[in-house]
């Protein structure tokens, strides 16, 4: 395979490989790289350049595109060698521009041409480039293009073409589900394919669909269990043994289908009980793909209708998992754990050092899946040490995508089970101050909803004294520097509204405080906003409460300094609080009502309230208002103007593109004042007019501006599109921003339970010692057995259901041979090398059996390859294709298969002894050569993957 | 389905990228810098695994594997099994291993073309298309000798071959 001495490409290359490789600095490099696109752009645009130095220079270029260099201009290049007659130079071709392009390139349609001359070559290697091409190039235009030959493939006779034709039309249902939506019958009869790959390649569209779908599959529960049957039982070939385990692959994307095909369905799961727990008990739990087969099973149980007995196998196997000193098993244990604990909540409790202890482990990822066990299993008892064990976690952490996301947990965990006020508030304090510009601005107004709503009870004490202790925390955090924007904009609003609410502060002290925030953000204009208005709310209060209000100095600089913002929200707020001082105290309660923030503000669409304000200006000779769809329908004639004013600009030169059509565009200028001369921006109505010049022109127009006037008909009422809000005064917009949101029952449903078990402020000290541990798992783990919260106990009566099996699968009427199928062994498509057992049953058709199974494909012709062929022969033909199955067939119980040469060399495929002795000097010329090259620098032995294989 | 194959060295630099999923060059590079930065601060003995889902999206996920001087990493979303994915990559480099007796790191930057060949006899359109590394190597095999046979048309020039 052609390395020795050099690496079989030219000098050239290996001179620009060198040079990158000692490179210094960035620069250095790119200046090499420009460099060699400047020399690939002559040599490529150079007509005389040589067809074979061709293949390279494309290479060559991948290379550059990798290294992150504009290549762009060799894409053309690349494209023409797809159409090249020699197969190096097409595949070369068909490697760079899949690489290169993507589905929507431009380019993409000359090679359309080329991929369908392709897939039909009489040159297997030609079509399984083209295929690869297919699955990379085609979009959902081109699809019908290529599609025909695709389907035509499927019956092709070289098992990899029909694999990868299979893949294809995977990869179109993917970009495309309507396009090949009638084809998916195709996948069902791929599934009996005489060869086990091209029915494993068939599950993988299968898997898509029944995702999507999956009750338009659930007649294939009984095929895809009987398949598994075969695959566990040693039925396949050999060569697809992987370790020893048969298979692999295969088996764990069809327990993944089962498991969608069994989620909520009692009577599917019943029918694969059976062979889920015998392949959890064959696993082989001592090489990662038996373990990977394991997990897929314990995932498998987890979404099947519960059953008590493969529940306690799966607890079994995650117990192994999370004992196991590989990282890489803990964390599926633990995955495997937050997925079964959503059927049994008691199940963890086993296992609480084990999760404690992952909880502590160095490694990030390990880290974060207990922190999605622990998210998944809080409840009241254990929401304190979770969430503060998260918020400990989320400040220790950098990366803000999961910093995010961990606070929008603590915010949602602490909603939904805090224990009381004061720790609702610290927690979220918390939260806030580490994160609040990171989470949901939705978050900061839930917070304030819930302090102005409380829990949603009828307690009004417990509700001011959840505002007590939030006014009073927030004055104490407040003075702390670098407080993020979103939560200084929720103690804003708070002091606001509550400051002076139980008299504890007085109002210029609250203001003062106002007026220091304001100061100190001189660049946050949210914040200052919010500030103000806070001080606006206090002011009015005190007016409206009849108290004698002086203007505090600090707040007459702020609001001078506000008057002269550039902000004009800033200067309106301004100019509002200074008209509040003019008020007097009925008109002060009437603007700024104390504590009303969670009643609702009925808003007249209709503005009725002109009504009469309208009387008198009619009477005074005002013209009365016409609505625009009456102006524009009143006559056909303004239609007729409204059409005539686009005409003259279908005869200029248009500058701008086609618009999309919008559905129904308000016309804001009245059609007449509209100058014909005008180059106008394409409108859906015109684009109408043009294609029916003759058809009624008022039915679409009319219609549309009837819906548009009906959408904003407030702002409309004057005719005056400036309009726009009809409130006198317009409220503080947060006030608005928070009323808003609709109210709704608070459905958290939070309990409050005011005695708590263990106190907060010890544990946390405790969690240093190591018999702390259990107290932490005590606290964790404790309480979840009388869990309220978010695990409802699932009450299942599941062992009276598992003896009903046998009655249901026989009542399933669309598979009737299934029913007869146990009583006796299946002969099945894939035993057909041992010779016996077909002489025993020689009138049986294996094919015909299996595709019995199928019933739905309707046609007992075999895959369109041996299409017509009787049984016999294709028995023969398989046989052949298999030869040495036979041979492994009669040997698969063989505990030993070194025994057999086939499994032997396939298992340890390249063993350093054999390998190492004759390959030696090569290597070590490699080494050589790969530190005089200077790929790397590092200086240690850089080839050799000696901890690859041992 | 698998989202993407790369290879990178233990510097960072890139010497096998493959999405199934068309990126565009600047979003690669960006991809492979934030991908090598996590690989970077992983400690050793820990899991393969590491979630991906600030880069790709909810619920891709990463394995990763150190061979030497490189980086194996394989990104896929939640229709994959992780520890099938340790497999796959198994496959993978043992196929390499295979077909260049003894690989390295330069035979990948060199052979960057059959590494790709190699690749796409293992992974089609982001499905495992075959798991056994006999049968790749020698699908490989068969490709290699027909296009020399089809190159043999061309003059074979010195320090040119295949």
């Amino acid at each position: 395979m052609g390395s020795q001495g050099g690496f079989g490409q030219s000098k050239e290359f290996l001179d620009l490989i060198k040079s990158i490789g000692e490179s210094r600095s960035k620069a250095e490099e790119d200046r090499i790289v420009l460099r060699e696109v400047e020399t690939l752009k002559v040599r490529l645009n150079d007509p005389n350049t040589p067809k074979y130095k061709l293949k390279e220079y494309i290479i060559r270029l991948l290379y550059v595109e990798m290294l992150g260099h504009d290549a762009s201009f060799g894409y053309i290049h690349a494209v023409k060698m797809t159409h090249d007659e020699n197969l190096l130079l097409k595949r070369t071709g068909y490697l760079a521009v899949t690489l290169f392009l993507n589905e929507d390139h431009d380019l993409i349609i000359l090679i359309v041409n080329t991929i369908q001359k392709d897939l039909k070559s009489d040159n297997f290697l030609v079509v399984c480039a083209a295929l690869n091409a297919v699955c990379r190039l085609i979009n959902e235009e081109t699809i019908p293009a290529v599609l025909p030959q695709v389907v035509d493939l499927l019956g092709h006779q070289k098992e990899a073409v029909r694999k990868k034709a299979v893949m294809a039309l995977h990869r179109f249902s993917q970009k495309a589900p309507g396009s090949v939506s009638h084809l998916v019958s195709n996948f069902r009869k791929k599934l009996c394919d005489n060869d086990p790959g091209v029915m494993g390649a068939a599950l993988c569209p299968l898997f898509d669909l029944i995702n999507a779908d999956a009750d338009k599959y659930k007649d294939l529960v009984v095929s895809f269990v009987n398949i598994l049957k075969q695959v566990a039982e040693r039925r396949l070939p050999k060569s697809y043994d992987y370790h020893q385990m048969p298979a692999p692959f295969i088996q764990i994307k069809l327990l993944k289908i089962l498991s969608l095909l069994g989620t909520g369905d009692k009577k599917a799961s019943e029918q694969m009980y059976t062979i889920v727990g015998d392949i959890m008990r064959k696993c082989d739990s001592t090489s990662n793909i038996g373990n990977a087969i394991l997990y897929e099973s314990i995932c498998c149980v987890s979404s099947l209708h519960p059953n008590p007995k493969l529940l306690e196998a799966a607890a079994d196997a995650i117990a192994k998992f999370l004992k196991s000193d590989s990282h890489n098993l803990k964390y599926l244990g633990i995955d495997a754990l937050t997925r079964l604990i959503k059927i049994n909540p008691e199940i963890a409790e086993q296992h609480q050092l084990a999760v404690i202890d992952c909880l502590e482990d160095p490694d990030d990822t390990l880290k974060r899946k207990t922190f999605d066990l622990l998210y998944k299993m809080t409840n009241s008892s254990n929401v304190e040490v979770i969430v503060d064990r998260m918020i400990e976690y989320m400040i220790s952490i950098n990366d803000s995508h999961y910093k995010t996301e961990i606070a929008s947990r603590c915010v949602e965990l602490a909603e939904q089970f805090a224990p009381n006020n004061q720790w609702f508030i610290q927690t979220m304090n918390k939260v806030f101050e580490h994160a609040a510009d990171l989470v949901n601005a939705k978050v900061a107004h839930n917070l304030m909803k819930l302090i102005a709503e409380g829990f949603g009870e009828d307690d009004d004490t417990a509700d001011s004294q959840l505002r007590s202790s939030a006014v009073e925390s927030y004055l104490r955090i407040m003075g702390e520097p670098k407080l993020p924007s979103a939560f200084l904009q929720v103690i804003c609003w708070v002091l606001g509204e509550y400051g002076i609410a139980d008299g504890k502060y007085s109002a210029s002290y609250i203001i003062g405080k106002l007026c220091d925030v304001a100061e100190a953000h001189p660049d946050d204009d949210t914040v200052k906003a919010y500030a103000v208005t806070g001080i606006m709310k206090i002011y009015s209060f005190e007016i409206a409460s009849g108290k004698p209000v002086d203007l505090l100095p600090e707040c007459q600089s702020l609001i001078e300094e506000m008057l002269a913002s550039h902000s004009t929200d800033l200067q309106q707020r301004a100019y509002e609080l200074q008209s509040i001082f003019t008020l007097d105290a009925q008109a002060a309660k009437k603007i700024m009502p104390m504590d009303s923030t969670c009643d609702d503000i009925e808003i007249d669409k209709n503005l009725s309230f002109l009504d009469v304000y309208v009387q008198q200006a009619i009477e005074n000779g005002a013209q009365p208002y016409i609505p625009e769809s009456e102006r524009l329908g009143i006559s056909s004639v303004s239609d007729f103007r409204s059409h005539d004013e686009h005409e003259p600009s279908t005869h200029a030169l248009r500058f701008e593109a086609y618009e999309l059509p919008k559905p129904s565009l308000p016309h804001n200028i009245p059609p007449v004042l509209a100058s014909s001369t005008e180059l106008v921006p394409v409108e859906p109505s015109y684009v109408i007019d043009i294609l029916h010049p003759t058809s009624a022109p008022s039915a679409s127009d009319a219609g549309s501006s009837e819906l548009k006037l009906r959408l904003d008909g407030v702002q409309k009422k004057w005719g005056r599109p400036t309009y726009s809000s009809p409130a006198p005064s317009s409220s503080s917009t947060d006030l608005v921003k928070v009323q808003n949101e609709t109210p709704r029952p608070d459905s958290t449903g939070s309990s409050k339970p005011k005695t708590r078990d263990t106190s907060y402020d010890s544990r946390k000290q405790q969690n240093e010692i190591p018999p702390e541990k259990q107290k932490l798992a005590a606290s964790l783990f404790g309480g979840s057995s009388k869990s309220e919260g978010r695990h409802p106990p699932s009450q299942k009566n599941t062992k009276t259901q598992t003896h009903t099996s046998d009655k249901s699968r026989s009542s399933k009427a669309s598979a009737p041979d299934t029913a007869v199928k146990p009583s006796q062994p299946p002969p099945d498509l894939l035993d057909l090398g041992e010779p016996s057992i077909a002489s025993s049953v020689p009138s049986v058709d294996p094919f015909k059996q299996f595709e019995g199974l199928f019933d739905f494909t309707q046609e007992t012709t075999p895959p369109a390859s041996t299409g017509g062929v009787d049984g016999a022969s294709k028995d023969s033909d398989f046989t052949s294709l298999f030869a040495d199955m036979s041979l492994s067939a009669q040997s698969h119980i063989d505990p030993n298969p070194e025994s057999n040469g086939l499994g032997g060399s396939k298992v340890e495929p390249s063993s350093p002894q054999l390998n190492k002795g004759p390959n030696l000097k090569e290597a070590l010329e490699k080494d050589a050569l790969v530190r005089q090259v200077g790929v790397t620098p590092s200086g240690q032995n850089p080839n050799l993957f000696k901890d690859l294989l041992g | 389905m698998i989202r993407g194959v790369i290879i990178i060295n233990d510097q960072g630099k890139p010497r096998l990228i493959k999405f199934y999923e068309f990126q565009p060059p600047d979003k690669q590079q960006e991809l492979v810098r934030s991908i090598y930065r996590v690989l970077c601060s992983r400690a050793e003995n820990v899991s393969n695994f590491v979630k991906a889902d600030s880069l790709f999206g909810p619920d891709v996920r990463l394995v990763y594997k150190t061979f030497a001087t490189l980086y194996f990493v394989f990104i896929f979303d939640k229709s994959e099994n992780e520890l099938a994915m340790i497999d796959l990559m198994q496959v993978f480099v043992e196929t390499l291993n295979k077909c260049f007796r003894e690989v390295c790191e330069l035979d990948i930057v060199f052979n960057f073309y059959k590494v790709h060949m190699i690749l796409d006899e293992i992974i089609l359109g982001g499905q495992v298309l075959e798991t056994s590394s006999e049968e790749v190597a020698n699908a490989v095999d068969a490709i290699s000798r027909l296009e020399k046979n089809a190159n043999s048309m061309i003059p074979s020039i010195p320090g040119w071959q295949r």
